[in-house]
């Protein structure tokens, strides 16, 4: 076990390394590029731009300047931003705690509606339940975050005044836990109103999966209550599939939630990401694909663990 | 790995939906009659910004929103009035040849600045002629600054006592008096390696009505009573202002009709209706000296363009005034800016070298008889050729600005009407507005055939003049220029020339008005209209008052909120 994961994670390290070569290559073919934005000036001149280019180094050749982020980078030092001029580093701690606060509220709450849901569901196919929950899930999932969080500032925000229209709270007022809460409702519902859906669903189809094994039988045969056939011998095998997207969604704290940050004017990585991608500034940008692209190969890691745990028959070679 | 690409794949749509290219704010009017009424002091005001500045540190910033926020609280030695003229802000007066300030020296100038007395930073220490040298110093040394332009004229700078300093220039320098618009203080970074590494660049010390006390990243910037401010205890008169920075201006006008916010920055014309109707709030809408032009190539349209070579079809100027005849500039501001533009007549729409002489007007008749005088003959589908010619040309602008579509969409059907045929080939603003030959901006290349996009002239009008001068026409071998029309008048470089030699004002305005008609009389730029800066607030913020060169939070120290 031990060695599997140290196995992974070296094999990861390649990896990383071509998604952070490859995004790097991705970000310097677009248009535009950090100098873009002082054009509008009158006053910047030649020598101006000359000048800025020689000291953020973009006058060096390409694979170059890759190298050398990526020389600081492996030395915890990721640069400065070229617009704010702050560490990267920084940048990301003020916001990562925002990002964490929606999305870890969004992923507490979607695994504790969409495992009960889901399960029932299952239990009770077929069922007006079944019908009624299949019918909501698929009308959210279908929905795009950008169009129903409109539609929810819209209907809580300025037609029923009972919700705040975004921000992560109400400026110029003191630290108040109430007020926290009414700014996380919409961002969060918004969010996790789409993800659930696809919880449900999974959930759903691994348990009608497990629900007709011989075991469940058996279990049945031993005299165990429904309750515990269901929870500890269905929902555990069940919960594999489950596992894999919910390990996927892990990554998600980190890298927030572009679409829902940007239409709530909620500060996190999100909109420091898309606020850094309009100014074309690499710095940031990098590290944040670079933490990302980490996240995303650790939580693929973190699912195969868990498979192990959950069905001892798998073996890792 | 496929997670990563979507997610960059759904960010590069966001962005591209989020996407506002226009981004001129100034000041604002409609109500300022403040004064009669009592004024009630105290109070928080909340102001909505779309675009969140990247650092406060004026040396450092690229966005007008930085001045917006900074502006109560860096102040500069002189600044702007509404009608262009320089008044003194830390300065006893703007020195000037008349009052023998400004010294000439064959081509060099001496500009003596006299602070005015008992100006304190807001932590107290007082503000001294030492600032003014270390903000050149600054400036000067600092390889992250944004432009040198005018500190790199400065040969060296006296400081015979505490409240003077004698600015020497190795040139006539006429913009001086907007050289130092933010004083920096040196008690505080003249130790500083790196002042970008330090806390002024989030909350910058100023002597301005307002200290930046908070600066939440994506989130709001708070600025509390300065109370060493010369104007206290009278003012200011609000004990705080918050900048919220909120998503786009849709929200920001949403937030401000909920009454979240009590005041909004930049509006878009077709916005203003929603603002109209609703009780309780105010626009400001201000002449800014914001110009939306159309551009035509006199040269051939390619790569790194000869500027003597001649453009097959534009370079006729029989086409160009036919162009110019059949734009319709008050139709467009009727129906496209609801009213809230002016038909443009120059690049230099305000300030004391205005120059407002009227292009013809909409005349649909008189361009087809110019082409049809010119040879310029109508085919079986409508449209013009001469000599085997076909007028057929491209017309390039921002993509995904929706005013700018809708205006490409009238004026193509009106040249379409006269015998043009005109294909939009537009570009993301990354590429069009670049500015650099790298970033291959159609425009330095020579690449377009017509352009049409936004540009505002700085108070002091010289660097926009000078894009019309013929030395500054982009080419492979310098690419600096701005000339995008190719266009040559020996009037027009004489004249700019002269100008930029005297800082008499009189002869200044009265060369560039000869220059500006030398370039209307070569019917290469058709002036759309002059866009208004637009800004809205709640009727309860009272105080605020029109200047079309700053933001309209230029007077935070006037504005207050009534009960």
């Amino acid at each position: 076990m031990g060695r599997y994961i140290v196995r992974r994670l070296l094999q990861a390290l390649p990896l990383l390394l071509a998604i952070s070569a490859v995004a790097f290559a991705i970000l310097k073919a677009q248009p535009g590029g950090p100098l873009a934005a002082y054009e509008g000036n009158p006053d910047f001149t030649e020598a101006d731009r000359l000048r800025l280019e020689h000291a953020f180094g973009l006058d060096q050749p390409l694979p170059l300047q890759y190298l050398t982020w990526l020389g600081s980078f492996v030395r915890l030092d990721w640069g400065y931003s070229f617009a704010s001029h702050q560490p990267v580093l920084v940048l990301i701690g003020e916001r990562l705690p925002n990002t964490l606060y929606l999305m870890g509220s969004v992923f507490v709450l979607v695994i504790l509606i969409a495992i009960p849901i889901g399960v029932l569901t299952a239990v009770k196919q077929y069922s007006f339940f079944d019908h009624a929950v299949t019918a909501t899930v698929f009308t959210f999932l279908s929905m795009p975050t950008f169009w129903l969080g409109l539609l929810l500032i819209i209907l809580f925000g300025l037609q029923l005044h009972w919700l705040p229209l975004g921000g992560i709270q109400t400026l110029g007022q003191p630290f108040d836990v109430g007020d926290r809460l009414r700014h996380l409702i919409l961002p969060v519902a918004t969010i996790a109103l789409v993800q659930m859906g696809g919880h449900v669903r999974y959930l759903r189809a691994s348990m009608l999966e497990t629900i007709g094994q011989d075991y469940m039988r058996t279990a049945r045969a031993k005299g165990l209550g429904e309750r515990a056939v269901v929870v500890r011998h269905a929902l555990k095998n069940a919960a594999i599939p489950f596992v894999t997207i919910v390990a996927l969604d892990m990554p998600e704290l980190f890298i927030g939630a572009v679409v829902t940050e940007q239409i709530f004017g909620w500060p996190g990585m999100g909109r420091l990401f898309i606020d850094s991608a309009f100014r074309s500034d690499y710095p940031v940008l990098q590290g944040i694909l670079a933490v990302s692209s980490a996240f995303i190969v650790f939580a693929n890691l973190f699912a195969d663990v868990m498979y192990g745990w959950l069905d001892p028959r798998i073996r890792y070679s | 790995m496929s997670r990563v690409f979507t997610f960059a794949f759904a960010i590069a749509l966001v962005a591209t939906a989020c996407a506002s290219p226009q981004s001129t704010p100034s000041t604002s009017s409609a109500a300022a009659s403040a004064t009669a009424q009592a004024i009630t002091r105290g109070g928080t005001a909340i102001v909505a910004i779309w675009q969140e500045p990247s650092t406060l540190g004026a040396p450092y910033g690229n966005q007008t929103v930085l001045g917006l926020v900074i502006n109560g609280t860096v102040e500069g030695l002189a600044d702007t009035s509404n009608d262009g003229q320089y008044l003194p802000t830390l300065a006893a007066k703007v020195p000037d040849v008349a009052n023998g300030g400004v010294v000439v020296k064959g081509d060099k100038m001496d500009v003596t600045w006299t602070l005015a007395k008992g100006i304190k930073w807001s932590d107290g220490d007082p503000l001294t002629s030492a600032d003014i040298k270390f903000t050149w110093e600054l400036w000067m040394k600092d390889p992250k600054v944004n432009t040198r332009t005018g500190f790199d004229q400065i040969e060296s700078i006296d400081l015979p006592d505490d409240l003077t300093a004698v600015v020497h220039y190795k040139s006539i320098y006429a913009p001086y008096p907007r050289n130092f618009s933010s004083i920096l203080p040196k008690h505080l970074l003249d130790k500083e390696a790196d002042v970008t590494k330090t806390d002024y660049v989030r909350r910058p010390l100023g002597t301005g009505p307002y200290k930046i006390t908070e600066f939440k990243s994506g989130d709001s910037i708070t600025l509390e009573k300065n109370p060493n401010y010369r104007g206290a205890p009278d003012k200011p008169y609000l004990d705080k202002i918050i900048f919220k920075s909120v998503p786009s201006s849709q929200v920001a006008l949403a937030q401000l009709q909920a009454g979240e916010v009590q005041a909004m920055w930049n509006l878009t014309e077709a916005q203003t209706p929603d603002v109209e109707k609703t009780a309780g709030l105010a626009l400001q809408v201000v002449p800014g000296p914001s110009v939306e032009r159309i551009e035509m190539n006199t040269a051939q349209n390619k790569q790194y363009t000869d500027p003597n070579s001649v453009h097959p079809v534009l370079g006729d100027i029989a086409v160009r005034k036919a162009l110019l005849y059949s734009t319709p500039k008050q139709q467009l501001i009727d129906k496209l800016l609801f009213g809230k533009a002016t038909p443009g007549a120059s690049p230099v729409s305000q300030g004391w070298a205005a120059y407002r002489e009227p292009q013809e007007g909409y005349d649909p008749v008189k361009a087809n008889k110019v082409l049809d005088d010119a040879g310029w003959v109508k085919g079986s589908d409508g449209i013009r050729s001469k000599g085997g010619v076909r007028a057929s040309l491209t017309y390039t602008t921002t993509t995904g600005d929706q005013l700018r579509e809708r205006v490409q969409q009238v004026l193509v059907d009106e040249w379409k009407a006269v015998g043009i045929e005109v294909k939009i080939t537009n570009q993301p603003s990354a590429v069009f507005l670049a500015g650099s030959c790298q970033a291959n901006d159609p425009r330095k290349l020579g690449t377009y055939d017509i352009d049409m996009f936004a540009s505002s002239p700085a108070i002091d009008p010289h660097s926009t003049m000078l894009r019309y001068h013929s030395k500054r026409i982009p080419t492979q071998a310098d690419c600096a220029g701005e000339n995008y029309t190719r266009f040559k008048s020996p009037t027009a470089d004489a004249a700019i020339d002269t100008a930029g030699a005297t800082l008499d004002l009189e002869k200044r305005k009265a060369s560039y008005a000869t220059a500006l008609k030398a370039l209307n009389d070569a019917y290469v730029i058709i002036w759309l209209y002059n866009r208004g800066s637009i800004d809205a607030r709640a009727s309860a913020l009272q105080g605020w008052q029109p200047n079309a060169w700053r933001s309209f939070t230029w007077n935070m120290q006037d504005w207050w909120l009534k009960k």
